[in-house]
């Protein structure tokens, strides 16, 4: 990474980017949270959605990207550089998954809306219950998003793993991956990226960037298991 | 991968879009500003500027008034105006990014290399050094640079027939200087 001058300065420019005041996107998500509160004790698809804090190793000559195929079926992502989303979907095409993957900065994700859910991630949520800091709910929330079927076949498990016999005919793995441009380090410890991911039965519209407040939160800076 | 869809304004705030903006455009950029700059530290400079007023004017780019590249000439054009315009003291203070310093040995004699392949160009810019400012920039968009004169109209901001008008007189003008039309001519459209 950063070989040359046109590498080095597209990092500075990445870096002034991240550093620009925000304009568009804080209405979109304004907007958003709004419709949601409305929507009360109504039925929510809540997205099989991890945040995790990976401390991510880049050397030189490793690639973008590596996609493994398990001997349980299942099929390992493991990027190392944001970039190239479109050849991911391409091998995982050949792999026989169809894929939409979209890499964002952290503090920014998709906005709601992108896509219709499936009906295996429905599940009876209330705000309330979405809203709250009690760790039994939390729990609870974290055990209902666990037995969604999006969770089932695209977990945060050594990378990102995606399980393809959990997917249905016709269905869409829709990844959002979100990179810090600041990379942590020991010293300096932060969230390193972030993922969602679920399936739809698409179609998929394009990504309206939006901010995700607390991105940059570390919690305990513990990795969940597995990851 | 469908950000890329939604268009160029999404590129000032779309650090994925960016990159390959940047990635697709940065070669054409320092190739543009080697034929109009004879210095490597200065050709980085450049190009950060250019990339950074791109950030900043991604907004007024308008798919059906031309292409990204006429746009991005533009963009590039007017840099180098800014540029020249600002005293030597105070030109590189207000940069936010001092493209010079992120140069190493091996960035500076690629640059090299690059400042001296557009050699022919530079001394067909010079032989055009005489003609009126305007017609003189639209003609260097054609003839050194390869736009269509579609392109070049759009990148400087005026109708297609003033262009065209423009074109044909400064063309007539050259014509005067023996020898000086095939070889710019020739070179401009490698």
């Amino acid at each position: 990474m950063n070989d040359t001058f046109e590498d080095r300065l597209l990092a500075a420019l990445k870096a002034e980017m991240a550093a620009r005041p925000e304009a568009r996107p804080v209405a979109a998500a304004r907007r958003m949270t709004g419709r949601r509160i409305l929507t009360g004790a109504a039925v929510l698809g809540v997205a099989a959605t991890a945040a995790v804090a990976v401390p991510m190793v880049i050397g030189a000559q490793t690639p973008a990207y590596a996609l493994t195929k398990n001997a349980d079926g299942s099929i390992n992502l493991k990027i190392n550089e944001f970039r190239d989303p479109d050849q991911v979907e391409k091998d995982l095409a050949d792999m026989g998954v169809r894929a939409d993957i979209t890499y964002l900065p952290l503090g920014k994700r998709c906005a709601d809306g992108r896509a219709p859910f499936v009906d295996g991630d429905r599940t009876t949520t209330t705000s309330e219950e979405l809203r709250s800091k009690d760790p039994a709910v939390q729990e609870e929330l974290r055990k209902r998003m666990e037995k969604t079927v999006s969770y089932k076949a695209i977990r945060p498990k050594n990378g990102i793993t995606i399980y393809p016999r959990y997917i249905r005919p016709g269905q869409i793995v829709m990844i959002e991956v979100a990179e810090n441009p600041v990379e942590p380090t020991v010293d300096k410890p932060g969230v390193a990226w972030q993922f969602s991911g679920r399936l739809t039965e698409g179609p998929v519209k394009p990504c309206q960037v939006v901010d995700q407040p607390g991105a940059f939160e570390i919690g305990d800076a513990t990795p969940p298991p597995g990851s | 991968m469908r950000l890329r869809q939604t268009g160029l304004a999404d590129i000032a705030d779309d650090p994925v879009a960016f990159e390959a903006f940047y990635r697709r455009h940065f070669e054409a950029v320092t190739r543009f500003l080697a034929r109009r700059v004879g210095d490597p530290h200065a050709v980085a400079d450049l190009t950060a500027d250019v990339f950074l007023a791109v950030l900043d004017s991604a907004h007024t780019y308008r798919p059906g008034k031309g292409s990204e590249i006429a746009w991005l000439y533009g963009v590039a054009r007017n840099t180098m105006l800014a540029e020249r315009r600002r005293s030597a003291r105070e030109s590189r203070a207000n940069s936010r990014i001092a493209g010079r310093r992120l140069l190493e040995s091996d960035d500076v004699s690629r640059l090299e290399d690059r400042i001296d392949a557009e050699s022919p160009a530079r001394r067909a810019m010079e032989a055009m050094a005489g003609l009126p400012e305007n017609d003189r920039a639209l003609l260097e968009l054609v003839a050194v640079d390869g736009l269509s004169p579609a392109e070049a109209a759009a990148a400087l901001g005026i109708r297609q027939g003033t262009a065209r008008v423009r074109l044909h007189r400064a063309r007539r003008a050259l014509r005067q200087i023996p020898g000086v039309v095939p070889p710019l001519v020739m070179e401009g459209h490698r």
